[in-house]
């Protein structure tokens, strides 16, 4: 029996490497592999001995697509250990700077890496000589979110505004003047882009998916809320680990995730969406239903939707901040150490990321445990990839690599943005019964 | 005319556009001339640069040739080639980025990149001795150019 062996290797990358790994025989997938290999335990160690305050912006450093995500994890931390609870002005800013990374995040991932999939393109690039006009839209759109970041977080990359406490600077009305309007045209081309990414043709593939996000009882998940799931699970952050664990697999240097209760789980846009449909602005709940999406995805090739309705939702929500915003009269509030662990979660534009840390009664960090959403999906898109491969073997190893990677960036994985820069291995291979 | 910097600080010789620009600027620029330092991600070039009608934009090479050295990319003479310039952790570098731009028709009228060889792309915070002598004579360049 013909046994094939499917092997996209990825160029080594700054923020991780990964690889695809699929074996096959006949017509059965062996194995599905995603090797992944990033670095927060190296981080992990690099805060022990770091003062409290440094948190934020060390741990920004471990992404530079989803940096607020980190940010504001190790913030919400913090201020667990140090008792501190941020007025309503403030915290509306958090949510305003968490917007702005959503839609260049997710505008990215739309535009530039998923779209071609669908489309038939090898990159936004040749995409963009047959569609110009939608790929300046996605452009301008991901310049947009990119301007929330830079007006209010002081870059559009790594904000260096973000403090325990709030903010070290807050900006004036009319710095945020010009956002206002830019938002207003936004809000249009986001509506384009998810009628646009709904006329998609998607492969038939559902799972029974365990979904897990945060839940806020009166807002969509993004910057704080409990941990739930589709099967019961409802607990406070510092449960975390009394449900979750992570455990060292030999193909890849990334820890994976998985219930202790048994089983991978799927964090990001389509856990939200499904758990928190409701939640939703009414204007995106309406687009949804016009476009033919229910309340519950469970075919990730649709995610691409999901995170087209998250991009109008997130525009709709900075423009509630925007228009309600007055300075507030402090940017931050005072901290100050004392000992304690402390838990911080919240919603990645790809998934909840989990921070634990404990200091000491000086603010020094004693411990640190950071538990991104990528490696907690890393189970689940194998297992996708494997059901999902089991059912395309009849497509030629081209074929079945191209759909395998989509199958990969359905999660967008913070490893996506190199896989377009793979070189692909082909081998067959007469079926060696020993190394079955 | 705007001027952009392309390089990493932490990564030794890839900061090399940055440190000609950042010696522009201290010696003074005519008006008109402005510098704009970017870390090299494609997407956030493109905004850079939306709007400028001339434009130099100088960067590492990683081509082979001797470290030091310099090259001149006339970009709408010449494909800019992708795999000279080091790959960033960025979805797009600065060769996909003019390659977008060309695409949809949104380059500058008047668009140069300086390609300066590189030696070492590893961790540092300086550049080599090959690399660090050739900034005087790509700043002398652009001075005689603008």
């Amino acid at each position: 029996m013909t046994k094939r062996t499917i092997q996209v290797e990825m160029l080594a990358r700054v923020e991780g490497e990964g690889a695809l790994h699929l074996e096959t025989e006949g017509e059965q997938v062996l194995e599905a592999r995603l090797e992944i290999f990033e670095p927060p335990r190296f981080f992990e160690a690099f805060l022990q001995g770091r003062h409290f305050t440094e948190a934020p912006d060390i741990t920004a450093r471990i992404c530079g697509i989803c940096p607020v995500a980190y940010q504001m994890s190790a913030c919400h931390a913090m201020e667990d250990i140090l008792g501190v609870v941020l007025p309503p002005s403030l915290r509306a800013l958090r949510r305003l700077l968490y917007c702005g990374e959503w839609i260049e995040s997710h505008v990215l991932h739309i535009y530039m890496l998923h779209a071609p999939d669908f489309l038939g393109y090898d990159s936004a690039i040749d995409m963009a000589a047959t569609y110009p006009d939608i790929v300046k839209r996605g452009l301008r759109l991901k310049k947009i979110g990119n301007d929330i970041m830079t007006r209010l977080g002081g870059r559009e990359i790594h904000p260096i505004n973000v403090k325990v406490g709030g903010f070290y600077r807050a900006p004036t009305k009319a710095e945020f003047a010009p956002l206002i309007e830019d938002l207003k045209w936004a809000r249009q081309a986001a509506i384009d882009t998810v009628e646009w990414v709904s006329t998609f043709t998607f492969p038939v593939f559902t799972q029974d998916y365990t979904f897990v996000s945060l839940s806020h009882p009166d807002e969509y998940p993004m910057n704080e809320g409990r941990l739930v799931s589709n099967r019961g699970l409802d607990c406070g952050l510092s449960a975390f680990g009394m449900h979750f664990r992570e455990k060292h697999v030999a193909h890849s240097n990334a820890l994976q995730a998985e219930m202790i209760a048994g089983g991978s789980y799927f964090v990001g846009p389509m856990a939200r969406y499904s758990q928190h449909f409701e939640k939703l602005h009414p204007v995106v709940r309406e687009l949804a239903d016009r476009v033919g999406m229910s309340p519950t995805c469970t075919n990730p090739f649709k995610s691409i939707v999901v995170r087209a309705l998250e991009v109008l939702y997130a525009i709709e929500e900075a423009l509630m901040i925007l228009d309600a915003y007055e300075v507030p009269e402090a940017s931050c509030v005072e901290v100050s150490p004392r000992a304690g662990v402390g838990y911080g979660c919240t919603e990645a534009p790809r998934g909840i990321c989990f921070h634990e840390y404990e200091i000491d009664d000086e603010g020094l960090i004693v411990r640190a445990n950071i538990v991104p959403p990528t490696s907690q999906n890393q189970s689940r898109i194998e297992q996708d990839l494997a059901a999902f491969a089991e059912a395309h073997l009849a497509l030629d190893d081209a074929a079945l690599t191209w759909k395998c990677e989509q199958a990969i960036r359905n999660y967008d994985p913070c490893i996506s943005c190199a896989t377009h820069f793979l070189t692909v291995h082909r081998h067959e291979r007469t079926n060696q019964p020993s190394s079955c | 005319m705007l001027i952009i910097g392309v390089g990493q600080p932490m990564r030794s010789d890839d900061a090399v556009g940055r440190e000609v620009v950042s010696l522009l600027q201290e010696g003074g620029l005519p008006d008109g001339v402005s510098c704009r330092e970017s870390t090299g991600d494609g997407m956030s070039l493109l905004s850079l640069w939306e709007g400028a009608d001339q434009v130099i934009l100088i960067d590492a090479l990683s081509s082979g040739a001797v470290p030091g050295t310099f090259r001149v990319f006339d970009i709408h003479k010449e494909p800019l080639p992708a795999d000279f310039f080091v790959t960033s952790s960025h979805l797009w570098g600065v060769a996909e980025a003019v390659q977008m731009g060309r695409v949809l028709g949104q380059l500058p009228a008047s668009f140069l990149v300086v390609g300066i060889e590189g030696a070492d792309f590893g961790y540092g915070a300086t550049l080599t001795p090959d690399v660090a002598a050739a900034v005087p004579e790509v700043v002398a360049w652009v001075r005689a150019v603008v």
